[in-house]
C-alpha cells in the first residue's frame, strides 16, 4: 500500500478521511484567524449586526499610542523570558534525579504531574494563601532565612514574580514527563562507550544526554513560550478578577479580554490579538532558526 | 476489501455531515419548541447564586403560581461578570432571553447597540401600567437611574447601599466615640495609629466612598451633563484625605483579601465600609463572640451621601410583544411592595419602595434583625453615578486610578489629573 503510486482515486480517499478534522480546524481555528485578521481592519463597526463602515489600520495606531498596551507587551515579555528558562532548566533536572531514584519515582512523577492535572482556579486560590502578606507561608520561610515580608500579590514590584513563580511550578509536570520520555528514549550504548573512553559524569551529561534530548527541550520550549505568550486564567484567578496591583500583571491577552469583555472593543481586541499572533510568529521563528543548528534528531 | 472501505469511509463522511446539519437545525427550532402548552414562556437571565438565587428561585415560582397566562424561567448564569459574557455571546448569536439582570451603567452600551427596548408603552401606558403614587412610592436614586435619554429601560432590583461597620467592644476599649462625621475619622487616624488600630478599611478600591465624598464636597465624578469633575479642587481635597491617610498607615484597602471584612473582624480596622449585601456573609463569616453593628456614612462638609450599587432588570429588544408584556408583569410584580420586602428580608438587598419600609412587618424585621437598619436609613440620601455610553471603560480607569494610588503611590493630582483626561475623551464618544 505504502508503495503504491497515488491515483485520483487513492488521493480522494485519503481526502475523505482528512475531511473530517478538515471541517472542525476549518470551522473552529482557521475560520476565526481569519476573521480575527479582518476584524482588526475595522475602524467603524457594529459587531451585533456585523455592519462594516469602514476599515483601515486605525485600531494599530491606537495600540500604538496607548500605554497600558505598551505595558501590556512588555509583562508579557518579562513574563516569557522568566517563566520559559526556568522552567526547561528545572523540569530538566527534576527529571533527571527521577531518572535517577528508582525508590519513589512514581510517587513523584505523580507530585509533580499533579499542578497539570489541576484546575488552575484551585491552584491559584491555594497561592493566593501561599501569598497572603499577613498569613501566607511564602513570608513565613522567607522570615525564617531572615528576609523582610513581602506584599506578593498587592505591590506592583513583586507582583510579577509571584504570577512566575505560579507559573513555573503548574508548568513543571507535564514539561518533566516529557523529559523522562526523552532520557528513557536515549541509547544505553553511547553512555557506555564514553564510560570507556574515559568520560566522567559531568562529560557524559554535557555530551552525551544534552544533545540527545535536544528534540524534547525544543519542543518543551516551543510549547513554553506559545503558552506563556497567552497567559490569562493564572492572572484572573490569582488576582481575583483584576491584572494585578496597578496593572502590574496587564498581559497582551488580559489586555485583549478588558477590551472585548468590558470595554466592548472588539475591533482594538482582535488588532491585540493580531499583533500577539506575530509576535509569537516572530519567536518561533527564530527558535526553529537556532533549532537548525542545535537540534539532533 | 477497496469497495467496503470506500463505502465506510462515504458513510462516515455522510455521518459527520449530517450529524453537522442537525446541530444546526436543532439550535434553530429549539427556541420555539420550549413552549409549554398555551402559556407564554418568558426566560431570565441573571447572576445570583446560594441564598440569593434560593429566594429569587421562590419569588419566580411565586409568581408562576400567582397567574395563568406567563412562565418565568430564571437560569443562573453563575456571577455578573459571567453573565455580562452570556449576554455579549447571545446578542452576537441572536439568542438573547426575553429578561436579564444587569447593572444600569451598562443601559447606554446596551441602548447604543440596540439590544434592549424601553418599558414605557409597558410601565407608562397600558392596562398593567405602574400608577403615578406607584412610581412615587419607589425610592428617587433607583428610579431616576433607569431612565436613560428619557426613557425608562431597566428596573431596579437588587440593591445595596454603601454603610459603616463598626466594632463596639474595640471603640469601648480604646475611648472612641461614634464618628458622626469623615472629619471626625480624619482626626481619629493619628491617636488610633499609635495604639496599633487603624481606623478605617475599605474593600480592595475605595472609588466608592470617593465618589461619595466627592458629592459631599460639592460636585459629582460626572455629572448629569456630562461634565467630568475628576481632577476638580473639591474632588482633589476628599481624594487627598483618603490618600494621605492610607500612604500614613491610617487606613488600609483590603489589598488581596478583596473585601475588607477580614482586617476588620481581626481588629486592625475599627471601622469599615463596605457593601450593605455583605450583611449575610458578615454574619457567617464573622469569628464566634464578635460584635459588630452597622450604621449609615459619616457625613462630609455637613452632607449625607451613599452610593447605590447593585442591578437592574433590563427587557431585550428581540422578545415577542407576548413575551414582552409578560416579562412587564413578572417585572411589575417583583418590584411590588410585597415582594420587595420577602427579597429584602432574605437577601440583605434593600427594598425598592417607601411603603416597603414603613410596612409595620418589615419594621418588625428590622427590629429582630438592627444591622440591617443602616442600609435603610441610608436611602434617602443615596446616590447613583451618572451612566453614559463607555461608563465600564471609565471605571475601569477609575479604579486603576485608585489603585495607582494605593499601591504606587502615584500623587492624587498625578492620577486624578490622567483620570480626568481619560473620561474627557470617552464622554467625547458617549455625547
Amino acid at each position: 500500500m505504502i508503495n503504491e503510486k497515488p491515483t485520483l482515486k487513492s488521493s480522494l480517499k485519503a481526502y475523505l478521511y482528512l475531511l473530517p478534522m478538515l471541517v472542525i480546524s476549518l470551522t473552529f481555528n482557521i475560520w476565526p484567524i481569519i476573521s480575527s485578521f479582518l476584524m482588526s481592519l475595522y475602524t467603524k463597526y457594529n459587531f451585533y449586526t456585523d455592519k462594516v463602515d469602514a476599515m483601515g489600520f486605525d485600531n494599530f495606531v491606537y495600540l500604538w499610542n496607548d500605554p497600558d498596551f505598551h505595558l501590556a507587551v512588555r509583562n508579557t515579555l518579562v513574563f516569557v523570558a522568566g517563566v520559559v528558562p526556568v522552567t526547561v532548566i528545572l523540569s530538566l533536572i527534576i527529571a533527571l534525579l527521577l531518572n535517577q531514584v528508582k525508590w519513589l519515582s512514581g510517587f513523584f512523577r505523580t507530585v509533580y504531574f499533579l499542578p497539570f492535572v489541576t484546575s488552575t482556579v484551585a491552584i491559584a486560590m491555594v497561592w493566593n494563601w501561599i501569598y497572603h502578606s499577613d498569613y501566607g507561608l511564602m513570608n513565613y520561610f522567607m522570615g525564617l532565612v531572615g528576609l523582610h515580608p513581602i506584599n506578593w500579590l498587592t505591590d506592583p514590584h513583586w507582583s510579577l514574580l509571584a504570577l512566575i513563580i505560579m507559573s513555573i511550578w503548574k508548568n513543571l509536570g507535564f514539561n518533566i514527563i516529557l523529559f523522562l520520555v526523552g532520557l528513557n528514549n536515549i541509547d544505553k550504548g553511547y553512555y557506555q562507550a564514553a564510560e570507556i573512553d574515559g568520560a566522567n559524569a559531568w562529560q557524559r551529561f554535557w555530551n552525551v544526554t544534552i544533545p540527545m534530548i535536544s528534540p524534547i527541550t525544543f519542543l518543551v520550549s516551543v510549547n513554553g513560550v506559545i503558552g506563556s505568550f497567552k497567559v490569562f486564567d493564572q492572572i484572573f484567578a490569582l488576582f481575583q478578577g483584576q491584572p494585578g496591583p496597578a496593572n502590574a500583571d496587564l498581559t497582551i491577552v488580559y489586555y485583549l479580554y478588558q477590551k472585548f469583555y468590558t470595554e466592548y472593543k472588539y475591533p482594538i481586541a482582535a488588532a491585540s490579538g493580531v499583533i500577539l499572533f506575530f509576535l509569537i510568529l516572530l519567536v518561533t521563528l527564530v527558535q526553529l532558526w537556532y533549532s537548525r543548528k542545535h537540534v539532533h534528531y | 476489501m477497496k469497495k467496503s472501505v470506500w463505502g465506510k469511509s462515504l458513510l462516515g463522511a455522510a455521518a459527520v455531515v449530517l450529524g453537522l446539519g442537525l446541530a444546526a437545525c436543532g439550535n434553530s427550532s429549539s427556541d420555539k419548541s420550549s413552549d409549554s402548552g398555551k402559556k407564554v414562556t418568558i426566560t431570565f437571565w441573571h447572576g445570583m447564586n446560594g441564598p440569593y438565587q434560593k429566594a429569587l428561585n421562590g419569588i419566580i415560582s411565586d409568581f408562576n403560581k400567582s397567574q395563568d397566562k406567563y412562565v418565568v424561567k430564571g437560569t443562573a448564569q453563575g456571577n455578573y461578570t459571567a453573565l455580562q459574557q452570556k449576554i455579549m455571546a447571545a446578542a452576537k448569536s441572536k439568542k438573547l432571553p426575553t429578561i436579564a439582570q444587569t447593572t444600569y451603567t451598562t443601559v447606554p452600551d446596551y441602548v447604543s447597540n440596540g439590544f434592549i427596548t424601553p418599558l414605557d408603552p409597558y410601565m407608562l401606558k397600558g392596562s398593567d401600567k405602574l400608577s403615578q403614587s406607584s412610581l412615587d412610592d419607589i425610592y428617587p436614586a433607583f428610579i431616576t437611574s433607569s431612565k436613560y435619554e428619557g426613557k425608562y429601560y431597566s428596573m431596579p432590583f437588587s440593591k445595596s447601599t454603601r454603610i459603616m461597620y463598626y466594632n463596639p467592644t474595640l471603640m469601648k476599649k480604646l475611648g472612641v466615640d461614634m464618628p458622626k462625621s469623615w472629619e471626625d475619622l480624619e482626626a481619629l487616624g493619628p491617636k488610633l495609629k499609635a495604639q496599633g488600630v487603624m481606623v478605617m478599611g475599605f474593600d480592595s478600591s475605595f472609588d466608592m466612598e470617593l465618589e461619595g465624598l466627592a458629592r459631599q464636597a460639592g460636585n459629582p465624578f460626572v455629572s448629569k451633563d456630562l461634565k467630568a469633575n475628576l481632577d476638580s479642587k473639591k474632588t482633589l481635597k476628599v481624594t487627598n484625605m483618603i490618600y494621605n491617610m492610607i500612604q500614613k498607615g491610617e487606613a488600609k484597602t483590603a489589598g488581596e483579601d478583596f473585601y475588607g471584612d477580614k482586617s476588620f473582624t481581626s481588629g486592625k480596622t475599627l471601622f469599615y465600609f463596605g457593601s450593605s449585601a455583605g450583611i449575610s456573609s458578615m454574619k457567617q463569616n464573622a469569628p464566634k463572640g464578635f460584635t459588630w453593628g452597622t450604621a449609615p456614612l459619616p457625613t462630609y462638609n455637613g452632607k449625607k451621601a451613599t452610593e447605590l450599587a447593585g442591578n437592574d432588570i433590563v427587557m431585550f429588544k428581540s422578545a415577542s410583544t407576548d413575551e414582552q408584556k409578560g416579562a412587564w408583569a413578572f417585572m411589575k410584580y417583583l418590584t411590588s411592595k410585597k415582594e420587595t420586602i420577602k427579597w429584602a428580608e432574605a437577601t440583605g438587598y434593600v427594598p425598592l419602595r417607601k411603603s416597603a419600609v414603613k410596612d409595620a412587618s418589615f419594621q418588625a424585621y428590622l427590629k429582630k434583625n438592627p444591622t440591617s437598619k443602616a442600609a435603610v436609613d441610608s436611602l434617602s440620601f443615596g446616590f447613583q453615578s451618572t451612566a453614559f455610553k463607555g461608563f465600564t471603560e471609565y471605571r475601569n480607569d477609575l479604579l486603576d486610578a485608585v489603585d495607582n494610588m494605593t499601591t504606587k503611590g502615584t500623587k492624587p493630582e498625578t492620577a486624578m489629573a490622567d483620570l480626568q483626561k481619560k473620561t474627557e475623551v470617552i464622554l467625547k464618544d458617549a455625547k
